[in-house]
């Protein structure tokens, strides 16, 4: 019999599996199984962890964690699954693919390869934006002593809550020399703001006005200053140093549902880019990879009834919309998930902590040393595919056609959708991240509202309201606070419920959520 | 040789990774916590390891002791019945978790590890450190005012 020892412990090296930074971390185990995760100092991230790297351990064995395949709620067998999966194989012109983060190049490559052998055409990324248009800037990977070098840094959102691992590099860069500068543009007041030497507190949507400006780019006869709340002297001089300073960097880490068109804010970043000779770094969730086409071009071929069933790999985080869901009704969707769902047909994949392979992140690519063994019952994404098909080979990268844009015509468009909404008591909603909020590890749901609106509504701190866009209804806790200005209302947008709220348009075939307009009052 | 967990308001962003470390470490309870402090503030707290405990002497059952030589104060779970009194007496109001298999949830300075504390090693921006009683003073904790609304004043 094996004895037990309590002191007992050993650490395995990984990646973490949660967004695109891919911090380096270590999971540690003792006789009792997982235990919890090491920080690693030597590694990418400099052993800082945000939230969910800290509890990357728990997900192991989480309760929410799916472990058997499931429709319409019900355990599915995988026997069953993988004969009704090769039934729709039967016909693969009705099928298309689709793939989302939590996957290695090495399945992004034998999912490539499946299609090829069973003819599947239709294949896209579901890179929601502004993700998708800010890959561009992915090509060259980071290093937090970039941020040690630079000068002058503008940050474009919230970064402390998009990438908490930033924090301290920015903040240790600030307290260095007195003479660096960081400059934060955001509709609302965040943690990063607090530590700008300028905030740029722009009204919705006008982020690329602004990006425009300081680019020093004449995008038409547009009162700058007056759409985007900022002094046009402010804008000049930060644009004047911006190009001066010797070493500079733009963080992207725009949050969720926060611009009305992020093609024209790629735009304006690109601008800005070749203007100032400095390196944009997008803090996105997914560093992911390309299908033949857009997710946008899938729902419209679904809405011909072209398609009728899709087998997404990787997270199912796509089909957490209820609006997008909306315009796949007549979809037979399987996907592959680490967590339970029922919206759709679900088959339990490993996370990236118990694989081997390599991946993509903002430092570039890496190598997961974990190969854990799930206790969950999950598959890997190749052991899945095995099930159905042989698959081998090299393939070639899929890429989707890019696209050229009239500047001019969208700078018009999106003056009018700037604009205050017309009703009284009708609100801006705008989405938030907040570091910690994920698989209600902490529960607070919460709507930012200016007091100077909640007197007005009869709301005090803490009261319970609802808020109403034309897609649904959720109540919440109200917190009051300046952070937000009048008619403007923001929430964090992590649960199904909450994204439910938001609009969404199909811009050139990729879906963007944008503000929302929506009505609030206080319960009861 | 004391050492304590310092908190350095200036610099804390409020990502709860301190939280969310020690929630993993403790079986779902986190022993630091973020308390909403009058509406305004917003702050990790967690046991100061006082020098006198008030814990220490509501305890009915000496489940608590003090550790004069590291100055670590910390609950046995074994004896600990779960009566809440340490909570009630303690002055921060930092042992007020729900009981979790019956006893009471305490921060031990994460005792077994080598290198401190978790919430400290997890924090993203430097603002949680853990120091030597003397080291305390040498350090500039929330004088250099490098945010203008840092955490705990974002509403003031």
């Amino acid at each position: 019999m094996k004895k037990v020892d309590p002191t007992f412990t050993t650490v395995k090296k990984t990646v973490c599996p949660f967004c695109s930074f891919g911090c380096d971390l270590g999971v540690v185990f003792n006789d009792f199984g997982i235990k919890g995760v090491e920080y690693i100092k030597e590694g990418s991230s400099k052993g800082r962890l945000c939230p969910r790297g800290s509890a990357a351990a728990l997900y192991l064995n989480h309760s929410k964690r799916l472990s058997m395949p499931m429709k319409d709620g019900k355990v599915l067998e995988w026997s069953k699954l993988t004969k009704d999966l090769k039934k729709i194989l039967d016909n693969p012109k009705n099928v298309a693919v689709t793939f989302d983060r939590n996957l290695t190049i090495e399945e992004y490559e034998s999912i490539i390869s499946f299609c090829d052998k069973t003819g599947i055409k239709n294949i896209a990324s579901t890179y929601f934006e502004p993700e998708r248009f800010l890959k561009k800037f992915l090509n060259k990977p980071f290093s937090l002593d970039e941020i040690e070098n630079a000068k002058m840094i503008i940050v474009l959102g919230d970064l402390f809550n998009q990438a908490p691992i930033i924090s301290k590099a920015l903040i240790n860069w600030k307290l260095r020399d007195r003479e660096n500068r960081l400059v934060v543009i955001d509709t609302i007041n965040s943690h990063t703001a607090g530590f700008a030497s300028d905030f740029l507190k722009c009204k919705v949507g006008t982020e690329p006005f602004l990006l425009f400006s300081l680019a020093q780019e004449n995008i038409g006869n547009i009162d700058i200053p007056a759409i985007t709340g900022i002094p046009g002297s402010k804008i000049t001089e930060i644009s004047k140093s911006y190009k001066q300073a010797k070493n500079g960097l733009i963080l992207v880490s725009l949050p969720f549902a926060h611009t009305y068109d992020p093609l024209l804010l790629t735009q304006g970043l690109a601008k800005l880019n070749t203007f100032s000779g400095k390196k944009v770094v997008p803090l996105v969730e997914f560093a992911g990879f390309e299908g033949n086409q857009y997710f946008g071009s899938i729902v419209n071929l679904v809405k011909k009834k072209k398609i009728k069933h899709l087998i997404n790999f990787g997270e199912l985080f796509p089909f957490y919309y209820p609006q997008v869901l909306k315009n796949l009704k007549a979809l037979n969707i399987y996907s592959t998930s680490t967590i339970k769902y029922n919206e759709c047909t679900t088959i339990p994949a490993a996370l990236n902590l118990e694989k081997e392979g390599t991946i993509l992140t903002n430092f570039g690519k890496k190598r997961l040393g974990g190969n854990i063994k799930s206790s969950s019952g999950a598959k890997t994404i190749s052991e899945i595919l095995s099930l159905l098909q042989e698959v081998s080979g090299k393939v070639k990268r899929l890429n989707v056609p890019e696209f050229k844009i009239d500047i001019n015509e969208r700078v018009k468009k999106l003056v009018e959708k700037c604009a205050s909404p017309k009703k009284k008591k009708v609100f801006k909603l705008i989405g938030e991240k907040i570091a910690y909020n994920f698989l209600g590890f902490f529960e607070q749901e919460i709507l930012k509202l200016n007091p100077h609106d909640a007197k007005k509504l009869g709301i005090k701190q803490n009261d319970i309201i609802s808020i109403k866009s034309k897609h649904g209804s959720v109540d919440l806790a109200a917190k009051l606070t300046k952070d937000v200005e009048n008619g403007i209302v923001s929430i964090p947008a992590e649960t199904p419920e909450v994204k439910g709220l938001f609009d969404f348009e199909i811009d050139n075939n990729i879906v963007n959520f944008i503000p929302t307009e929506v009505e609030i009052w206080r319960k009861g | 040789m004391a050492k304590r967990i310092v908190l350095d308001l200036d610099l804390c962003c409020g990502c709860r990774s301190c939280e969310a470390a020690c929630k993993a470490a403790h079986k779902g309870e986190a022993c630091i916590r973020h308390g909403d402090i009058v509406g305004e503030a917003y702050l990790p707290l967690a046991c100061k390891h006082c020098k006198d405990p008030l814990c220490l002497a509501a305890c009915p059952v000496d489940a608590i002791k003090r550790d004069e030589e590291t100055g670590l104060v910390i609950r046995s779970s074994l004896i600990c019945i779960g009566c809440k009194s340490c909570a009630y007496a303690c002055p921060f109001g930092v042992i007020d978790a729900p009981l979790i298999r019956h006893v009471s949830q305490k921060c031990n300075l994460c005792n077994d590890r080598e290198d401190g504390p978790r919430c400290v090693a997890a924090c993203s921006s430097g603002a949680l450190q853990f120091l030597r009683d003397e080291d305390i003073e040498k350090h500039e904790i929330g004088r250099r005012m490098v945010s203008k609304n840092a955490f705990f004043r974002r509403n003031v």
